[in-house]
């Protein structure tokens, strides 16, 4: 078996965003993982991402974790990735300064939100940012 | 049939090792003893009959353990039985209740003891065990997201308190169309329930506290509706307050699984009747954020074990860490129709003398969240309002059927079905 997540990073690294397609039932499994999340198949083709997505929801936290704490407040978001799997992660573009910017911004979802590559903590990882 | 029936529980005291006088100068040692002899105690078995012991603990760093069964042995006078450690995160002493009842039927034992820890409060200091320094949450959450998948899903702003607390609450009032000012009414009154019901439990982390109106009082605010939306309980996670959160918690709980309960007690056996157990990565749903599938596939198996229907359920325990979860877990569960938890919580069904009740132990903020531990503290009340054996948090309605639900970090599902045995 090849190095999965190493390669993922990797690749992340040089601008691209990679999952992976189902061969058999045709599903997208983001990030890869060694089978398909739905049918469990090990029949898989890499593919890129579009990096685009929905905004489904989106809040901040009292207690960020220990890896973000010293980042500051962040704004944390579910995203509904074009291609169908959901994701987790920092949204930029978005207010999230008091409760009640993010309630109004919670208000007008979902909106498109698109994906981009930044290093935090020497980790190439994917954010996404509100157009 | 061969049955595997609760014969004993036992529970300490839910609260910091370093400072309540339960726990104080106690050892992770001791107080998993304390639990174990209090639950076999309760039985009337003695060491001997016990077969084999499974031992609950999450944070390694805290009690500075692993394969817990060897050292424990000789703690819970267990010697040269068997033993082994388990983990399911915030669920396992839920999933012990059916590995239990597993060893059991297989008819590999007759008697099992489940036990369980967990020091949240604070680690050993240096090489001295008897020397204790408390922990900042930010280093207990540094431990517990190992629950969390460290190659992507942490590594990408994790946030658990958005991800569990804040998206599941946003979802329930898109879903019901409730306003946020209905829905933070809503979850002050579950707030208010588990307090009042953590009020009456002295084992809880919040007893000595009193109710939520008691506390507002004592705060200075003239009504529980001032107190609940000042800077005392802001937002852990817009929308969800703080209080809506878990309460971490030091303490122990034990149960005894027997498969010949008459041989050693005259109190009332309970059935371990169903149970099931699923497993998901984050993120647990899609975008519609409840039901994860895999709450819905574990009550459907564990009742379909239990030849039971939501309609038989008397009383339900479902995972509160967030309280959001007392209303989309009750639903899910069958316990009340979609989209109207909600109401029965404002309407007062849902507290120990109502005609459903729910989560009355007092939850994980209430009762305290000693993560491996907690189950087996509404293990404790199930077996007690079973029996009669509650005091004044007696329910007021028979009680033939309890079903309870946990999630163990990140995500266990555990579902267990009791039935009053003979």
């Amino acid at each position: 078996m090849e190095p999965i997540a190493k390669k993922w990073y990797d690749n992340l690294a040089k601008g691209k965003i990679m999952g992976i397609k189902c061969k058999d039932c045709g599903a997208y499994t983001f990030p890869p993982l060694t089978v398909c999340r739905e049918c469990r198949s090990r029949n898989l083709k890499e593919v890129k991402m579009s990096g685009e997505g929905e905004l489904v929801m989106y809040s901040s936290t009292m207690l960020p974790s220990a890896k973000f704490a010293d980042l500051g407040k962040k704004a944390y978001g579910l995203i509904k990735l074009k291609e169908g799997p959901v994701f987790f992660t920092r949204i930029d573009g978005v207010k999230y300064n008091t409760p009640d910017e993010i309630r109004k911004g919670n208000e007008i979802l979902p909106v498109k939100v698109k994906a981009k590559i930044e290093k935090v903590k020497g980790m190439n990882i994917v954010v996404f940012e509100k157009k | 049939m061969k049955k595997a029936q609760i014969i004993g529980v036992g529970c300490t005291k839910f609260g910091n090792i370093l400072t309540s006088p339960e726990l104080k100068d106690k050892t992770f040692q001791e107080i998993v003893a304390e639990a174990a002899f209090e639950a076999m105690d309760d039985a009337q078995i003695p060491p001997e009959k016990i077969d084999v012991f499974y031992v609950g603990n999450m944070l390694s760093n805290t009690t500075q353990m692993y394969s817990h069964a060897t050292v424990l042995a000789d703690w819970l006078g267990l010697r040269l039985k068997g033993g082994y450690h388990f983990d399911t995160a915030c669920s396992t002493t839920n999933t012990g209740l059916g590995i239990a009842a597993q060893s059991i039927l297989s008819g590999k034992y007759k008697n099992v003891l489940v036990v369980a820890g967990e020091i949240t409060s604070s680690c050993p200091k240096g090489v001295n065990p008897l020397e204790r320094e408390a922990i900042s949450p930010t280093t207990l959450w540094k431990w517990t997201d190992f629950g969390m998948d460290h190659v992507y899903g942490y590594h990408h702003f994790y946030d658990v308190a958005s991800a569990y607390g804040a998206f599941t609450t946003i979802a329930y009032m898109k879903r019901n169309k409730l306003s946020f000012e209905e829905m933070d009414k809503i979850m002050m009154e579950v707030n208010r329930a588990v307090r009042k019901h953590a009020s009456m439990n002295p084992k809880a982390i919040t007893y000595e506290r009193g109710s939520l109106e008691q506390e507002a009082r004592k705060e200075g605010f003239s009504s529980v509706e001032d107190y609940w939306k000042s800077p005392k309980n802001p937002f852990f996670a817009w929308p969800a307050r703080l209080f809506s959160a878990l309460n971490s918690a030091d303490g122990a709980t034990a149960i005894v699984v027997s498969g010949e309960a008459k041989k050693y007690t005259k109190k009332l056996p309970i059935d371990i009747a169903g149970f099931d157990w699923r497993t998901s990565n984050f993120p647990w749903g899609d975008e519609k954020v409840y039901p994860y599938p895999q709450d819905t596939l574990a009550f459907k198996t564990a009742y379909q074990m239990a030849g039971i229907k939501p309609s038989d359920i008397d009383y339900l325990y479902v995972h509160d860490c967030m309280q959001i979860y007392q209303l989309v877990l009750s639903e899910v569960a069958g316990y009340f129709p979609k989209g109207t938890a909600w109401k029965a919580v404002l309407d007062g069904r849902t507290m120990y003398d109502g005609d459903k009740p729910l989560n009355i132990s007092g939850g994980r903020h209430g009762g305290g969240h000693a993560f491996d531990a907690s189950a087996g503290m509404e293990i404790y009340e199930i077996v007690k309002q079973m029996r009669g054996e509650a005091g004044k948090k007696q329910m007021k309605k028979p009680l033939r059927v309890a079903v309870q639900h946990n999630h163990g970090y990140g995500m266990h599902t555990a579902v267990t079905v009791f039935k009053k045995g003979k």
